[in-house]
């Protein structure tokens, strides 16, 4: 368990973390919460930079038409934040509010939660529903990224040596979107079995978009495009978020474990599927 | 007629001499209660909550050494060589020890009266391993961290076995021995066939079975499957040892049988027991798991061996992998039952799963059947339990102690009889359940090793608790409206009993000694493990002495300081230790009356006392405690006002309950919600009534997850593949349903001022209960738990199915037990996730399926049953 | 290496192994409320108030904690001035082992100092990583609402008192 770690790094801005991280000669590795570096036990480390202390990092505001969460805020904070309203700001209260207990919530950042991503990391396929984008920091210099790339690459490859999540940007959405989070688990704090994150975002009494975003009953946090299709430009019946349903059972690939059987669970993702479509339509009809 | 008592039933008679103590068989009743039956303070919770109350590991030593057992990865094999070279160059490696390195006394790890009713079959260390987490060798270091890496560089070599894990397969021709060694036995005159994997056999019957089913209108058979479960006590099991100034062992550790534990781990080392004091001080919970000799004989060892403190405690892990664990079993159950509700017979067959050790074995066995079947009259019963070995975690004693496992089937089929005849499945339970005054031959019939005691019910409160009950669920509005939708709602219940002690085997003893200022020392050998017992047992001595609880100060569980106590298990420290606390604080009073007398120039028996005080013949004059204790100390005659007292008890009476569930399911997902929960008990007088309902609500949230999400899942080599909280799902306060527990007072003579135990019964109801309910709800008997939302759906789906296939070929769905009986089948498959069964046992789920027959008026049916599933 | 921390109002500096959790750290500093229950962040009983918030301190590493101001039960209250929430505890029954205690209260006082006048649902959200086994939370549940009322209550009348 960290065998080889010798100290920590208490940087106060970004500039002075990424410049930690990218020491030559060092083994290092980024912490906030430190709950998955603590478990993970990766005995390479040798340094750990906290960033727990870059104020900068610690926030949710909204800018505009978007609500910026910064990638050291604790995931409890989200869960308990009243700035967050609407059909993004519920879903994010809501899927925070489900990840494990509030001691945990109160270890987990939001960046953590997205740069270690577990099958059970709940805020990822939330993250996909609303089209959501992260902010990287190598320093001064930033890129923003579809948080769809970042997980499609995985976060260790894709993240620069010395480059960390600074923030995740969420669009927000407003009247004729509804969201949806749906977990599975045997008990209110026990990792997901099944999650589902929709959107569906009307136009004209037309489904304009929809978003299907799944995580831990397959290996990664994913969208159904085909079953998005399915929706998109269709006028919204209960016959076709069944056949939405129905194809993002068919085409999910199903990540075997102790839980539950592959079977049971494709079964079972359906109807939830169905009811988080559902639920979502009926928030965006209001 | 049961086979495991011949030898033992023949009790000498003892001369009776004047200095043996005759424990009372009953207790008065007092006018009015001052001390008992009041929600008094719990005396340590203070501390508790201050953080001041210390636990084994809360104390510090300078040189303490860190243990670590090293454990098998293999759930059966032979160790052909162990090389710790490179893991004693670790630095910080102080000592390894090896099966080659210690003595080999086969002894069992329970902590139970001596000599033990469960068989000698476990080593300190051994060359075999026989099931997954089994010890290999102990190191022990300067810290935690070089304990570990010393424990990955030790090389074994083993020749793998090969495994059984199937109970129902382990006696089988052919099966792999798991005690094949030459030296385990069993020390007491009990059936005990090891090369058979065959731990213990309790058989019993009265009346006649054969035609009881004859006489019945139906006849039921069913196979019903309770799992594997750990306690999770939040502290995991912890012991300390060190040298005291003597050169003696001191065992601080996390136990409910400090004296058992002193024993056997004077027994394992072969040193007499005066070398060992233990001391049992706040512990986190125990529940059954700590009424096991685990640690401490590895402790004492290294202590003794190097001569330095240690400190070993489980990792959670550990905890769940080689600790204990409630046994599984199969419990079939068979019975006749008349159109009028009349239990014609019943034959419950047990198969045990104790795992690699037989650890209460044949005890939790034998309570399956006494814990259970007296419940409900019927004229013929039969009892036939078999414990097998099995290369899989160990059972030994959890909270409901076999009454769990059995009161689940009998429960179950409780209504299944009920729903076969028609009836409600209440007024099927009122009809039938023991009422005061009755007695059962079971009582007699089944005892722990060796024959039971007889007894009539002396108090039994389990009409109000269901009729109570019936209310606070609102039974009659919600019983059979499942409404529409896909959730569908249902609602079922369950009568429970359990005992209070064993009778003429257990024993407690006080020590009170009065101190100037009228305060008193209670010194108990009770063992405390977070019940509130100390609390309990000094309102007990307060009432009886006439005083406050203020003025006990209570020390329990040392065996240097404090009197015997047999432990915290068996439902028995209140109604036991209670007794005990009764007979020495009468003794202590008696005393103090014959001081104050002195003290007022009157008759010792015109003193009366209240409050502290005594007065003489109409409260004329008076003198205090303190006053009396003063003149007995420093002035006259003087004397130590002080007594000990033992108690055994003569009879085990049942406290009574009556469980009710609420459930939702989800037909589309198969989850259940569970919506609401009601439990009322009879435990007679409560001495603390906040105490006993807490006893009552801990109890039904940890059934209430083991019934629905507490599961041991294995691979397919015996490992256990979920050992921690994050995938053992124990309930957190937001799984919570409406809770709504209630007492309801009896008075039970033989128990001190009318209690009976509280403890056990309440762990057995959510089993039944909730099963019921999900029965109600969706029409499917559940015969796997945990009832997890996988195994419900594919019940649904099976009922829906059979259905189907019935409409299909209408000439037979016409015939109503025909369609009974499919249903019963159906649902009786299961995920193979579940159990512990390997996948080729479960192939062939219809020809398995025990298959409830219903068959009305057909004895040959029912005997050719019978015949089936017998080996 | 060094890590300086503030524990219950006092001011530490301590020896620390780097990979070292905070948990252990607090045990050998003599803060034995903190508990071991699972070292994996599942059980609560290690619970510890790190700036303010209860985090678990099995899965905390201890370097984390540099700076930070840490109050284990130990700096609530003790038997002669007991908290609102350790009174209530004692008084509604909520103890049996214990062992769980010492987290729980720290979990129930994070959420009265966020949250005066908690619902009983409040209250299960925010005791929801405690894990008991004893008590099955229904005592515990009407002791934090208790607290809540008797902090409240006594907050007015030292108000008028002054």
């Amino acid at each position: 368990m960290l065998k080889k770690l010798t100290q920590f790094y208490y940087p106060e801005t970004i500039e002075e973390a990424c410049k930690y991280l990218g020491k030559k000669g060092e083994k290092t590795a980024v912490v906030a919460g430190g709950t998955s570096e603590a478990l993970r036990q990766d005995n390479s480390i040798e340094a750990l930079v906290d960033i727990s202390r870059v104020k900068e990092l610690n926030y949710i505001r909204k800018d505009s038409s978007i609500y910026r969460i910064g990638a050291t805020t604790p995931i409890q904070d989200i869960y308990k934040c009243s700035d967050l309203k609407g059909p993004s700001g519920e879903i994010l209260k809501y899927t925070a509010g489900k990840i494990g207990s509030t001691l945990l919530r109160n270890s987990i950042t939001a960046g953590g939660n997205l740069a270690a991503i577990f099958p059970w990391s709940d805020l990822p396929p939330v993250y996909l529903a609303l089209d959501a984008e992260v902010v990287l920091r190598k320093g001064k210099p930033k890129r923003t990224v579809p948080v769809e790339n970042l997980i499609n690459e995985r976060p260790n490859k894709f993240l620069g040596e010395n480059e960390i999540i600074a923030e995740i940007a969420v669009p927000v959405y407003g009247k004729g979107t509804g969201t949806s989070f749906v977990k599975f688990a045997k008990t209110a704090n026990d990792y997901s079995m099944i999650t589902v994150a929709t959107r569906v975002t009307l136009k004209s009494g037309k489904i304009e978009q929809a978003r299907i975003a799944l995580n831990a009953v397959t290996i990664s946090p994913v969208r159904i495009k085909d079953a998005e299709k399915i929706l998109e430009g269709q006028k919204p019946t209960s016959d076709l978020i069944a056949e939405a349903a129905a194809k993002t059972a068919e085409k999910a690939e199903i990540r075997k474990d102790f839980r539950a059987s592959k079977e049971y669970k494709r079964e079972v993702l359906e109807v939830l599927v169905r009811r988080s479509l559902e639920e979502a339509l009926e928030m965006a009809k209001k | 007629m049961a086979k495991t008592t011949k030898k033992t039933a023949n009790k000498k008679t003892v001369p009776t001499v004047s200095v043996i103590p005759e424990s009372p068989l009953t207790f008065e009743k007092p006018a009015k209660f001052n001390q008992v039956n009041h929600s008094l303070t719990k005396i340590d919770a203070m501390g508790l909550v201050c953080g001041q109350q210390k636990y084994v590991a809360d104390v510090d030593f300078n040189d303490m050494l860190h243990v670590k057992v090293l454990g098998s990865p293999h759930a059966h094999a032979e160790i052909k060589s162990i090389d710790i070279a490179a893991a004693l160059k670790v630095e910080g490696v102080v000592a390894i020890y090896t099966w080659k390195d210690v003595p080999r006394v086969p002894r069992t790890t329970a902590g139970q009266g001596f000599p033990e009713p469960s068989p000698y079959d476990t080593y300190l260390l051994d060359k075999k391993v026989r099931f997954v987490g089994d010890r290999v060798a102990i190191v022990a270091a300067e810290t935690p961290e070089a304990a570990n890496e010393a424990c990955s560089k030790i090389k074994v070599q083993y020749k793998v076995l090969k495994p059984v894990f199937d109970p129902e397969k382990a006696m089988d021709k052919g099966a792999p021995v798991i005690h094949d060694e030459k030296d385990c036995r069993v020390p007491i005159p009990i059936f005990y066939d090891p090369k058979r994997n065959h731990c213990s056999h309790v058989e019993t019957a009265v009346g006649d079975v054969k035609k009881g089913f004859k006489d019945a209108d139906i006849v039921l058979e069913k196979k019903y499957y309770p799992h594997y479960a750990q306690h999770c006590p939040i502290e995991p099991h912890t012991c300390m040892a060190y040298l005291d100034e003597y050169d003696r062992i001191v065992l601080r550790t996390s136990t409910q049988v400090p004296f058992h534990a002193r024993r056997i781990t004077a027994q394992t080392l072969g040193i007499p027991v005066k070398k060992i004091r233990v001391i049992k001080p706040r512990i986190g919970g125990g529940f059954g798991t700590k009424q096991e000799v685990l640690l401490e004989d590895v402790c004492a060892l290294v202590t003794l061996r190097t001569r330095r403190p240690c400190i070993w405690a489980l990792t959670r892990a550990e905890e769940f992998m080689a600790a204990r664990t409630r046994h599984p079993m199969v419990c079939t159950i068979k019975s006749g039952v008349k159109k009028d509700g009349t239990i014609t017979a019943i034959s419950m067959r047990i198969i045990s799963n104790t795992g690699a050790y037989g650890s209460h074995a044949l005890t939790v066995l034998s309570n399956c059947g006494s814990k259970v079947l007296p419940l409900y009259r019927a004229e013929n019963i039969e009892f036939i339990g078999d414990t097998v070995y099995t290369n899989l975690p160990v059972g030994g004693a959890y909270r409901g102690y076999g009454a769990t496992q059995a009161a689940y089937a009998m429960e179950c089929q409780m209504d299944e009889m009920a729903e076969a005849i028609g009836m409600d499945p209440i007024k099927f339970r009122q009809k039938n359940h023991i009422k005061e005054g009755e007695s059962s031959p079971i009582f007699k019939a089944l005892g722990e090793g060796r024959e039971g005691v007889d007894m009539a019910i002396g108090s039994c409160g389990l009409d109000k608790c269901i009729t109570e009950g019936m209310k606070k669920i609102d039974w009659k509005k919600k019983y059979g409206k499942t409404g529409n939708g896909t959730k569908k709602r249902g609602i079922g219940m369950c009568c429970l009993m359990q005992g209070s002690s064993i009778p003429e085997i257990d024993m407690g003893a006080v020590f009170i000694k009065m101190n100037e200022d009228g305060s008193f020392n209670m010194l108990l050998g009770a063992t405390d493990l977070g019940t509130g017992s100390d609390t309990v047992l000094a309102q007990i001595a307060a009432e009886t002495l006439g005083c406050k609880l203020e003025d006990m100060m209570v020390y329990s569980s040392d065996t240097d300081m404090t009197p015997f106590d047999v432990g915290a298990y068996a439902s028995s420290t209140t109604y036991l230790t209670g007794g005990a606390v009764i007979t020495t604080a009468k003794k202590v009073r008696e005393q103090i009356e014959a001081v104050a007398a002195k003290m007022l120039d009157e008759k010792p028996e015109n003193i009366t006392i209240e409050n502290g005080v005594c007065y003489g013949k109409g409260k004329k004059n008076s003198v205090t405690f303190g006053q009396v204790c003063v003149f007995s100390l420093y002035e006259h005659q003087q004397f130590q006002i002080g007594a000990i007292g033992s108690h055994i008890s003569h009879a085990s009476p049942p406290p009574f309950s009556a469980h009710f569930a609420e459930v939702e399911v989800d037909t589309e997902t198969g989850e259940v919600k569970l919506l609401k929960y009601v439990a009322g008990v009879d435990c007679g007088t409560a001495i603390n009534p906040t105490l006993a309902d807490g006893q009552t609500q801990g109890a039904v949230m940890n059934a209430i997850s083991f019934a629905l999400t507490e599961e041991y899942i294995f691979d397919d080599n015996g490992r256990m593949l979920n050992p921690n909280f994050g995938n053992y799902k124990i309930w957190s306060t937001k799984d919570m349903p409406e809770i709504d527990t209630f007492l309801v007072p009896t008075y039970e003579k033989t128990g001190p001022y009318g209690a009976k135990s509280v403890s056990e019964i309440s762990i057995n109801g959510a089993l039944p209960a909730i099963g019921n309910a999900i029965k109600n709800a969706v029409g499917v008997r559940l015969t796997h738990p945990p009832y997890t939302a996988e195994k419900v759906l594919a019940a649904i789906k099976e009922l829906k199915n059979d259905a189907g296939k019935a409409k299909a070929k209408p000439a037979k769905a016409a015939k109503t037990t025909k369609k009974v009986a499919t249903k019963a089948a159906a649902a009786a498959k299961t995920s193979k996730k579940a159990t512990a069964k390997k996948p080729a046992a479960k192939k062939a789920p219809a020809k398995k399926a025990p298959a409830k027959k219903v068959a009305a008026k057909k004895p040959a049916k029912a005997k050719a049953v019978s015949k089936k599933s017998k080996k | 290496m060094k890590l300086n921390t503030r524990i219950n109002g006092k001011d530490y500096c301590l020896e620390i192994n780097p990979n070292a959790m905070l948990v252990d750290v607090l045990r050998q500093a003599g803060l034995k409320s903190v508990k071991f229950g699972c070292g994996e962040g599942s059980c609560g009983c290690c619970a510890v108030m790190i700036d303010g918030k209860p985090r678990n301190s099995c899965i905390t590493l201890a370097g984390l904690a540099e700076g930070a101001e840490i109050l284990t039960v130990e700096g609530m209250g003790n038997p002669q001035e007991p908290h609102a929430l350790q009174q209530a505890f004692v008084d509604s029954g909520s103890t049996q082992c214990g062992y769980c205690n010492p987290g729980s209260l720290i979990a129930a006082k994070a959420l009265l100092d966020s949250n005066p006048n908690p619902s009983a649902e409040d209250v299960k959200d925010a005791l929801d990583g405690n894990l008991c086994r004893c008590t099955g939370y229904v005592k515990r549940i009407d002791a934090v609402l208790s607290a809540a009322k008797a902090m409240k209550k006594s907050k007015k009348t030292s108000r008028g008192k002054k």
